[in-house]
Formats: C-alpha cells, sequence, structure tokens
C-alpha cells in the first residue's frame, strides 16, 4: 500500500474528487494547506504598495491505495490537476505499512 | 474505631438484610442484579416519555442504595477503622442522576489514607465499575477539606451540592459546612467568579448562541449547565433571587430531562448531543405532533428553543444581578426619549400603557438601547410580544423619520447583534422585514451549519460588529469596512441573504424575491435597491470563485469584476462573504480562507481600479442595448451612443439609466471652454456632474475650483471620450455650506470654472490666497504617501496610484504636476476613507503609455511634492 500525496491548486479539488470516484477509489482526505514550492510566491501589490505573497494556499488531497493502483491514481492526479503554469503543485508516494479500520477493526483493507 | 454503615433501611428493599461475610462474586451479584431492575424501571418511564426530574431522583434515589450496598460489603471485607464518609457530588448530589450518568463520589476519610484505606476504596469502587458504572470518584483526608477546591473550580462548584450517601456524619458535615452551608456564602465572590468562568468559556466554545442545530442539552447555552448555574447564583445573591423564574427554569429543566434521557436509552451511554438523528426519535417518543417526522421535529426544537432561551433570559438575568455589591441602592432614572427612560441598566417605556398603544415608539426603544449599548428591558420585550400581531408594517415605521431610524440602527456598531437578536425574539425584526419570520428557527441539514438559519443571519451581523474591534489578524478587513460608506445596505443584506431558505432550492432568488417587498415599504432609493439585491442575489459568488475557481487565472478575475462593477459592491460582497463563512459554525472561517478571500479581492480591487480603461463601451453591447430600449423621448439612438461609446464600461455600472441621460442631455451643443453641469443632493452628499470638452490641465482646473469653494471631495471618477468629451463626477461634502446655504453658488460656481478653463483665471493663484488665509489649517500629517506607476495591468494606459493626506487642494496640485509632465490624464478615480486620499490615474503621454523615465521624473516631483504637504 501507498500513500500518495498531491498538493494542487484550491480549485482543483472538485475534479479530483470526480476522478478519484471514476477510479472506484473508496475516499480522500483533503486539508488545508500553505507553502512555495519552485513557485516562491509573488510581490502583490495593493494601493501601490507592495507586498510578499510568499506562502501560497494550496491544497493538500490524501489518498491510500494498493500498490497496483499507484501508477494509475499517480497518472490520473496529473492529469486532472495539471494547468501547464508554475504552481500545479507535488504529489508524494510513500509507503503504508497498515491500515486499520476503527469501527470494524479490518487490517490493510484500502 | 468501626464505622457503621447508616441508611440501612435503603438496603433492606433491594436485598436479603445480611450479607455479612459475602465473596466478592456475591457482591458483584448483589449490585448488579438490583441496577439492572432500576434502569429497567427508569427505561420504562423513558419510553413512556416521562423520563423527567422526578424519574432521575428516584434513580439516584436507587443508586445511593447501591453505593451504600458496596460500602457495606467494602467494610466487611477491609476492615478499616478510619472513619470514612460517602458523599454523592454534583448531579448526582442533586438527585439528578441520569441512565448513564457519571457516579460522582467524594470519599472521605477522617485520617491518614494508609493501605488498609487504599483496599477499602477498591472494594467500595470495584463493584461498581464491574456493574459498568462509571465511577467519578475523589479521595481525600479530611484534613484536605478546605483546599479542596482551590485549585479546581469544577470540583469546588460539585461540592456544593453534596450529599452524605454514608459513613460518619461529623465527616461529611466538615464538608458541607465548608461548601454547601455556610461556607456557600462566605467563598460567595469565589464561587460566583468561578462559575461566571466557567459558564464564559463555556458559552464561548458554542459560539454564544442557544440556536444550535444540534444542542448538547447538558452543556449548550440554556441547557442543564444554564439552570444549574442560574440556581446557584440565585442562592448565593439576594438580587439576583428576585430575577429568577423558578417555575420556568423547573419546566425546562423537566423538558430537558426528559430529552437527555432519551439520549442516554438511546445511545446506550452518557449522550447528550441532540443530534438529527436522534432528533427524530426524540420527537417521536415524546409524542411530539406532525404529520412527518420533520413537523414533529420542528415541533421539538421549537420547544426546545423555547425553553432554552427562557433559560438563557434568566441566566442573564441572575448573572448581571449577581455582578453587582448585593447592597441596595436607589436607582437612578436617566430620560432617554419621549415615553423612554434607562433604569437599572436597561431601557424601558416611563408609561407602559400608552407604549402599547402607540408601536411608532417601540423602534425607538431599540435604537436608545443601541446608542447606550444596553439591553431594552423585558417589559419593553413583553409589550411588543404581546401587540405586534395586531400591527402592520406602517404602524411600527409610519414616518419618513422612522424609516431612517431602522437604517441608523442597522449601521455597525456594537451591540448590534443583540439588539437585532431581541428584536426577532419579540416579533418587531420579522414585522419589518418580510420573510425573516419563515426563517425562525428554521433547521437546515447539512454537513457545515451549526445553527438555525436565523441565528447563522444575526450570527453574521455579529462577526461584522466584531470586525470592529482591533484585531491585528482581521486589520485589513476591519479598514475595508471602515471604507464602507454606506455599512447599512450591508447589513440589510445580510438579513435578507438566506430568507429564501424556508424553501429548500435556490434560496438566493428566493431571498431576492422576498427582498423586493421591502424596498417600497423602506422606500429605499433605486442605488440603495440595486446595491441590497446585487448582494443578496450573488451572496454565493464570491466564495464560490475563492475556493473553487482559479482565482490566479485573469479572466476568472476580469469577469467577477464585471460582475461587482464597482469597489464599494466589491467591498461590500467581500466582507458578506466573509461573515457569512464564520457565521456558518466555528472554525470554518480559517486563515487560509481568508487568504484566497484576500487575494480575490485585490486582484478584483485592481482590475476594478488599474485594468477598467482598456474595456470600453462598444456599439451593440447588451447593457447599451437596454438603455436605448428605456431611452426618454428627447434623445435620439444615435445621440446616445455617441455620448456612451468610448466611456469605460465600468460607467454603465456606476451610474442608472437616469443619471446616464442625464449627463447625456449633458453633453449636447458643447462647445470649447463651455462647461455644462448638474448637481444634486444627495443626503449628506452633493453630487456634481461636470461635462465639457478636452483640454490641458481640465481635470486640475475643475478640482482646484471646486477646492476654492471649500469642499471636501468624498469620491469621483473622471472620463474622456474618443471624441474628447470629458464626463467628471464628483461627490463631496459640502461642510462649510457653500452650496447648502447659498442657492446662487451654481451658477458662482459655473462662471469661474468657465472662467478658470478659458484660462482668464489662475485657480493655483485663488487656491494659494485661500491656503494662506485665517481659516486655513493644515492638520498633522499621519499617512506616509505612496506614488505608484503599474504598467502591467492595463494594456493602453500607464496606471499612477496615490495614496495621501487629504488636504484642500490636493486633487488639484497632483493632477496639475502630471499635466506639467505632459501627461494626459484621461481617466480618474477619486476616494476619500477618512483622512486617507486614494486616487487612481490612467495617463498617456503622446497617446502611448507613459515611458519609465518620465515616470522616474513625475514620481520624485510628485513625491516631494506630497512630502511637502
Amino acid at each position: 500500500m501507498k500513500l500518495i500525496k498531491a498538493i494542487v491548486r484550491p480549485n482543483k479539488v472538485d475534479e479530483i474528487k470526480d476522478t478519484l470516484d471514476k477510479l472506484s477509489l473508496p475516499g480522500m482526505t483533503v486539508i488545508e494547506v500553505r507553502g512555495h514550492g519552485r513557485q516562491k510566491g509573488h510581490t502583490a501589490t495593493y494601493r501601490g504598495k507592495e507586498y510578499d505573497v510568499s506562502l501560497l494556499p494550496k491544497t493538500m488531497v490524501e489518498v491510500v491505495v494498493s500498490d497496483d493502483l499507484v501508477d494509475t491514481v499517480v497518472e490520473a492526479l496529473i492529469k486532472t490537476a495539471h494547468t501547464g503554469e508554475i504552481g500545479d503543485g507535488r504529489i508524494f508516494v510513500t509507503p503504508v505499512e497498515h491500515t486499520y479500520n476503527i469501527r470494524t477493526g479490518e487490517k490493510d483493507v484500502v | 474505631m468501626v464505622v457503621a454503615v447508616e441508611d440501612v433501611g435503603l438496603l433492606e428493599t433491594m436485598a436479603p438484610a445480611n450479607n455479612r461475610g459475602s465473596t466478592a462474586d456475591d457482591g458483584r451479584e448483589r449490585i448488579a442484579r438490583p441496577l439492572a431492575d432500576a434502569q429497567r424501571e427508569f427505561v420504562a418511564e423513558i419510553e413512556r416519555g416521562r423520563g423527567g426530574a422526578a424519574a432521575h431522583r428516584r434513580f439516584a434515589d436507587r443508586m445511593d442504595a447501591l453505593v451504600g450496598r458496596a460500602v457495606e460489603d467494602a467494610v466487611d471485607r477491609a476492615a478499616i477503622e478510619t472513619p470514612f464518609a460517602i458523599c454523592a457530588i454534583g448531579g448526582y448530589g442533586r438527585r439528578s442522576l441520569c441512565l448513564h450518568s457519571d457516579i460522582d463520589l467524594l470519599i472521605l476519610f477522617g485520617g491518614r489514607i494508609g493501605r488498609a484505606e487504599e483496599r477499602f476504596v477498591n472494594a467500595v469502587l470495584h463493584p461498581l465499575w464491574d456493574a459498568r458504572l462509571t465511577v467519578g470518584h475523589q479521595v481525600r483526608t479530611f484534613a484536605e477539606v478546605e483546599e479542596l477546591g482551590d485549585d479546581n473550580p469544577e470540583f469546588m462548584l460539585a461540592l456544593i451540592d453534596v450529599r452524605r450517601l454514608t459513613g460518619d456524619s461529623v465527616l461529611f458535615e466538615g464538608v458541607h459546612t465548608q461548601y454547601a452551608a455556610e461556607g456557600l456564602l462566605s467563598r460567595r465572590s469565589q464561587i460566583i467568579e468561578a462559575l461566571l468562568q466557567l459558564t464564559e468559556a463555556r458559552h464561548t466554545s458554542y459560539n454564544d448562541t442557544i440556536y444550535q442545530l444540534e444542542p448538547d442539552i447538558k452543556s449548550s447555552p440554556g441547557g442543564l449547565r444554564d439552570i444549574m448555574a442560574a440556581r446557584l447564583l440565585a442562592r448565593l445573591t439576594p438580587d439576583a433571587s428576585a430575577s429568577l423564574e423558578a417555575s420556568e427554569l423547573e419546566s425546562a429543566e423537566d423538558f430537558l430531562l426528559r430529552v437527555r434521557s432519551l439520549l442516554h436509552l438511546e445511545a446506550g451511554r452518557n449522550v447528550n448531543l441532540l443530534s438529527h438523528e436522534l432528533q427524530e426519535t426524540a420527537a417521536d417518543r415524546l409524542r411530539f405532533p406532525g404529520a412527518r417526522t420533520e413537523h414533529r421535529v420542528e415541533a421539538l426544537m421549537s420547544r426546545f428553543f423555547v425553553h432554552a432561551r427562557g433559560v438563557s433570559r434568566t441566566l442573564a438575568r441572575v448573572t448581571k444581578a449577581s455582578q453587582s455589591d448585593g447592597v441596595p441602592k436607589a436607582l437612578a432614572v436617566e430620560p432617554t426619549g419621549p415615553n423612554l427612560e434607562l433604569f437599572a441598566g436597561a431601557i424601558r417605556f416611563v408609561d407602559p400603557e400608552r407604549a402599547s398603544t402607540e408601536p411608532a415608539s417601540w423602534l425607538r426603544a431599540f435604537e436608545a438601547a443601541l446608542d447606550r449599548q444596553v439591553p431594552v428591558g423585558d417589559e419593553v420585550l413583553a409589550i411588543v410580544e404581546r401587540h405586534i400581531s395586531t400591527c402592520t408594517f406602517d404602524d411600527v415605521l409610519p414616518t419618513e423619520e422612522d424609516r431612517d431610524r431602522l437604517m441608523r440602527c442597522l449601521r455597525p456598531r456594537k451591540g448590534q447583534y443583540e439588539t437585532l437578536s431581541e428584536m426577532h425574539e419579540c416579533g418587531l425584526l420579522d414585522r419589518l422585514l418580510p420573510g425573516f419570520a419563515a426563517i425562525s428557527c428554521r433547521v437546515i441539514r447539512d454537513f457545515y451549519h451549526k445553527y438555525t438559519v436565523d441565528e447563522h443571519t444575526l450570527l453574521t451581523i455579529r462577526a461584522l460588529e466584531r470586525l470592529l474591534e482591533p484585531d491585528p489578524s482581521r486589520e485589513r478587513f476591519r479598514a475595508v469596512l471602515g471604507e464602507l460608506r454606506a455599512p447599512e445596505r450591508l447589513v440589510l443584506a445580510l438579513l435578507f441573504h438566506d430568507v429564501g431558505k424556508w424553501k429548500m432550492h435556490n434560496h438566493a432568488q428566493e431571498s431576492v424575491r422576498l427582498a423586493r417587498a421591502m424596498y417600497d415599504r423602506l422606500e429605499l432609493d433605486t442605488e440603495f435597491r440595486n446595491d441590497v439585491e446585487f448582494l443578496i442575489g450573488e451572496h454565493l459568488q464570491m466564495s464560490y470563485l475563492a475556493f473553487r475557481r482559479d482565482s490566479e487565472d485573469p479572466l476568472v478575475v476580469q469577469r467577477f469584476a464585471a460582475l461587482v462593477g464597482t469597489e464599494e459592491r466589491l467591498k461590500m460582497l467581500c466582507l458578506m462573504t466573509l461573515v457569512d463563512i464564520e457565521a456558518v459554525a466555528p472554525g470554518t472561517l480559517t486563515p487560509w480562507k481568508e487568504e484566497l478571500l484576500w487575494r480575490l479581492y485585490v486582484d478584483t480591487y485592481n482590475q476594478l481600479t488599474l485594468a477598467y480603461g482598456d474595456d470600453v463601451i462598444e456599439k451593440g453591447q447588451a447593457a447599451v442595448a437596454a438603455l436605448q430600449t428605456t431611452r426618454p423621448d428627447d434623445m435620439t439612438e444615435h445621440e446616445l451612443s455617441e455620448f456612451l461609446e468610448g466611456f469605460p464600461r465600468r460607467y454603465l455600472a456606476m451610474f442608472d439609466s437616469a443619471h446616464i441621460y442625464q449627463h447625456a442631455r449633458l453633453a449636447r451643443g458643447l462647445h470649447p471652454d463651455e462647461v455644462h453641469l448638474f448637481l444634486e443632493q444627495k443626503g449628506d452628499v452633493w453630487e456634481l456632474a461636470v461635462v465639457t470638452l478636452d483640454k490641458p490641465l481640465l481635470f486640475s482646473n475643475i478640482c482646484g475650483t471646486l477646492s476654492y469653494f471649500g469642499v471636501d471631495i468624498l469620491r469621483g471618477s473622471a472620463m474622456t471620450s474618443p471624441a474628447g468629451v470629458v464626463l467628471d463626477i464628483f461627490q463631496f461634502s459640502d461642510h462649510g455650506g457653500a452650496f447648502r446655504l447659498n442657492p446662487g453658488a451654481l451658477a458662482e460656481f459655473e462662471s469661474l470654472l468657465q472662467t478658470v478653463i478659458a484660462g482668464r483665471q489662475d485657480v493655483t493663484t485663488l487656491l494659494q490666497r485661500k491656503e494662506s488665509g485665517p481659516l486655513y489649517r493644515r492638520g498633522p500629517r499621519r499617512i506616509t504617501p505612496v506614488v505608484y506607476f503599474d504598467d502591467a495591468h492595463s494594456q493602453s494606459y500607464t496606471v499612477l496610484e496615490i495614496v495621501a493626506q487629504d488636504a484642500l487642494g490636493l486633487l488639484h496640485r497632483i493632477s496639475r504636476m502630471i499635466s506639467l509632465h505632459g501627461c494626459d490624464v484621461d481617466l480618474v478615480l477619486i476616494s476619500t476613507e477618512g483622512n486617507k486620499a486614494i486616487d487612481v490615474f490612467h495617463l498617456t503621454k503622446g497617446a502611448t503609455k507613459v515611458p519609465r523615465d518620465a515616470q522616474l521624473a513625475l514620481k520624485q516631483d510628485l513625491e516631494r511634492m506630497l512630502e511637502e504637504e
């Protein structure tokens, strides 16, 4: 099993949810985050005053999938979150040792 | 010393008398079986809908016997010699024990706690635990009694209800004396302080409102804890006891306990949250009327809110009384208006009989309460509540003055939420605002909202009110609120934004429909109506774009800017979105959301002020076609088209059709150096439209002439069409009365302006004379000037933004400097926020953007000039 963390533009979450639904993935976690990567923020002006917008609002989508689905899910996420502009985000894939369903106690069922 | 276990009489009713020498298993059995019996009896009562206060008391009595039995067995087994007392505390101490409530015990020893005492405690508790009871126990020596509650205010409050179950009477009396009898009054201030702090913290966690969609029967405002708090405060304060509505509290308590016992039964554990699902069960079990489940639930929740409101009011009254010093004093009476006076910290009618026949006086009472930041008295609320159903809107607001009073009440300020809530509770708000009654206690089930629709609406007003308080994290939004020129429009829109939720779908459009009935009643002018209607109809747009669309996409911003049209609407919509989200539930408005909202606001503001010049009116556009349709008879299609084409499209959003036709008429038959003017008064503000033909220094000369007349330019705009027709609109305040007091002032102004524009009079010289006069005083500079050039937002113009301290003739000097540098002023937006002037100029030089070196030179001269201001 793998944990896929995708940091994406906030407006892409609805599309990503639809994409994951189509792949029959049972669940996702959405977290409001702020940060910067290569985009490094930018300078904005308001009434003639410049100010740094260094930490940009992004959304982190987390989903745990079985190993055989990782490539499919990552590919779908990239396709959905892609605009071609700087700031499209990043995807991280990390191993997961076990998962447990708290209600049923089931182990390693994703 | 062996301590005799008392209260054996209770035990005898539940088990064979002689159980000495029984085993631990027998002990457990001796608890489990009678407990099951007691629970079964309680459940039967609950299922009959009778699990109220009496059933709780009976269950507490049965529990007393069980605990006594556990103690009796423990004494046998532990062979303890130290004197002890077993006491019930908290709700159990008050004999109010629910099906799965914690059994809160204080185990008190008369000497040191050693191994024997520990064995005894274990022997008492284990059988109770084995019976699956949740026991909250405190084990203390008598020597510790005095400090028992010092570091734990909750425990101190629980001790006030201490009740001996069994054991040494002397030990018990020690605690009882310290906390419940004489000690209660000697610790009065300590207890009141602790109680008020705990209550405030608890209420804060529920956002200080009783109107929870899923209330906690015990802890929510208006719940059981508040009943206990009110009773305790009344016990502690003689003044407060008079404010206690004992029968109202008893009735509320019984209802809440009946509901609570159902929650315990359904959940099988200590659950006090009346969730949506459990509301359905409770409504059925308690036999609330209604053909469908939702009707029964509405009936249940209406009853809940009625009781919670009663509890909440009582608690507020006794809290206020408890905070007095307890010394009766002659209370001063302060007249506050016709038939109104301030007495005992509240507004009341001098002659209540008279007030009941004068509905027009009711709003005056609420306005007086707002002005003095005090509540209206209960008697005022009762009078309004009693008579409101027989009154019409016109009875309550019969004159223009009364309608203006309502508008004043809608200007954001401290105490507005409380006052509007009181107006709602007594029915006055519902009478004034059509449709508001339909959302009273209205429940919408979704994953987000935590309050009823009416309360959510009022909480948006509270969020706006809180924005007035200094808070570094909210400073940027606070500044926007401070800049609104008519914030009452925003408040009125907020009050209406969700009234359409009485229907399940398209609530924004339904809210717009209901609001239309109010415009005529309140005789709102067209601009006011349009703003309010826009805000109600579009109140979901900004959050949708900020959080679910790519707000970095220039097209998204461009379209949103086209939708809002003006900065004023953008500011109102931004604040509306902010407070609407904040009022959904605590934590819904995160810093993340605030940031996204702010970015969309800034980008749209920049679009509206920096980029609007490229978007000009063209033939055939829908808005132009609409204007042609309603064109007055004295105007040809060609005349109107010629006037409009080439002006920024923003112009169409800034003015209604009547004003646009007026401006078009002013453009008729213009000759060089001739000006056509139209002046009108709009409340405290005057609006001057100037139409003339373009020429160098024109804008500077117009501004200078206005300043020479001593008026304070608040906001405005200047536009130039490709045909060279200039339309400048200024809104100004006339504090000196130049126009207000002098009927011939407009003719004088027009004559001087013609002279100045024709170059026969130098307005700079006139202003210099005025500035050196004895009446002119320049205040200290508090605003650091900002001069900023932007070449990015507009394709055709260089945009110059200036923020500076406002001063007489400032706009004249700035625009003159621009002209002296050879730049043409094509478009201008003028705004004054307090003493801050915010001006945006769209400039060209030789029909193209201003070159960088020319920008630099102009920047230096402007900065130097502004530094010298």
